[in-house]
């Protein structure tokens, strides 16, 4: 229930300061669906792929 | 404003004689020349001192919480029966009052141990642009009348209009006037100008996603991490603030840029519903980082999204806390 409202704002917050707001990837899963579980998971990895690796606020440890 | 000065300090000393109140937080003159301070004041012949004018800045309700807090850890070790309540007197301003009803709402203190007296608002002069303004030099003397300020500073004198210089929160206020009190002094402030409220951030907004970047890593290279805006922020009143903890440590202390990025960025989040655009943490920061356009934009979304503007009414709850069926889904990934 917060998290619903906290990911929405952040997701869109992230965006305006120019972070894609793809990479912000949130939904709901239960224990019992195994099935969308994978989907899921599938889908934002391909998603994620697409985007190739995060280069914002990233910090490089020397 | 006379008036209301006038009004302020026999209310401020009735406060105290009856006991209403054990300290009043107001303003008072500053050191330098066109500044106040914010000022404690517990016996009722000090009320002489409380001023009420546009040079008037910091968000109060900070100091409410503060005080109200260290009363309460200092009772922790009195017999329950021994304990004393302490209530606490403030001038407040629209958007003080916004903060005190966030605090209210998250439950900081009762509403019976703070005494509000209201004060209507036209604004107040943000010293950056006050020193642009008189060009760029130390303001060494300065005198306020009807809408004009006169400056003196190294390189001569200047008249410069009071609305030129006025902080941008105050411009595009909505709330000038108290929300809640417990006594009013002086007549309502005429409305400033909220519908121009989002512009910028529209603006912002219509800008590619590269450009917002760049704005962000450029604003955010100026800061020093000093924690002043956290300071004066009356929502940032957690004992530890994450940018201190250390197990598990959220966000490195350094200089390193993404640190910096990090850390500003988890503050302005955790405004959701708690920003009420004082501009107190803008008037503090010494760097001038603009960080007003990324609050107002939690802002908007807040009122987009939820129908909610921080503090803006008693009767609401803070909008993190509840949710609605009307919520847009269209965030939530559905494969
Ligand atoms: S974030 Fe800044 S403008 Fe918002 S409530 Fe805190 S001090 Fe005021
Ligand atoms: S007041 Fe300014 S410089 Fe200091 S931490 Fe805040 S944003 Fe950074």
């Amino acid at each position: 229930m917060v998290a619903r409202r906290k990911f929405a704002t952040l997701k869109s917050f992230l965006n305006y300061i120019g972070v894609e707001g793809d990479r912000t990837i949130f939904t709901w899963v239960s224990a019992s669906e195994g099935d969308r579980w994978a989907q899921v998971i599938k889908g934002a990895t391909e998603k994620i792929k697409a985007l190739g690796p995060a280069s914002k606020m990233v910090k490089t440890v020397a | 404003m006379e008036n209301i000065e006038t009004k302020l300090r026999e209310e401020a000393q009735r406060l105290l004689l009856e006991k209403k109140a054990d300290v009043i937080i107001g303003y008072e003159k500053g050191t330098l020349p066109l500044t106040a301070t914010p000022c404690f004041i517990t016996r009722p012949e000090e009320a002489e001192k409380l001023i009420w004018n546009n040079l008037c800045t910091q968000n109060l309700a900070k100091f409410v919480h503060d005080l109200i807090t260290a009363h309460k850890n200092s009772q922790k070790r009195v017999k329950p029966e021994d304990r004393k309540k302490k209530v606490i007197g403030v001038v407040a301003r629209g958007c003080t009052t916004r903060s005190i009803i966030i605090h209210l709402q998250e439950r900081q203190y009762d509403r019976g141990e703070v005494y509000i007296i209201g004060v209507p608002c036209d604004g107040y002069v943000e010293s950056k642009k006050l020193r642009t303004a008189a060009g760029g030099a130390d303001i060494i003397e300065g005198d306020m009348e009807g809408g004009q300020i006169k400056v003196k500073t190294a390189e001569g004198e200047k008249t410069v209009a009071l609305k030129e210089v006025l902080s941008d929160s105050c411009r595009t206020c909505r709330y000038n006037n108290p929300i809640i009190s417990d006594v009013m002094v002086g007549s309502p402030a005429p409305a400033m100008n909220p519908e121009a409220e989002y512009d910028q951030v529209k603006e912002f907004e219509a800008k590619s996603i590269e450009e917002r970047w760049a704005y962000f890593t450029k604003e955010m290279a100026k800061c020093i991490r000093c924690n002043a805006c956290r300071q004066a922020c009356p929502s940032c009143y957690c004992p530890t603030c994450f940018a201190e903890q250390s197990m598990p440590q959220w966000v490195g202390i350094g200089e390193d840029a993404t640190d910096t990025q990090v850390f500003q960025f988890m503050r302005l989040y955790h405004m959701v519903g708690r920003c009420v655009d004082c501009g107190s943490c803008v008037a503090v920061c010494p760097m001038g980082v603009d960080l007003r356009n990324f609050l107002k934009k939690i802002d908007k979304d807040c009122w987009e999204m939820f129908g909610n503007r921080a503090g803006s009414s008693m009767e609401d709850m803070p909008p993190l806390g509840k949710f609605s069926e009307n919520d847009k889904e269209d965030f939530i990934y559905n494969p």
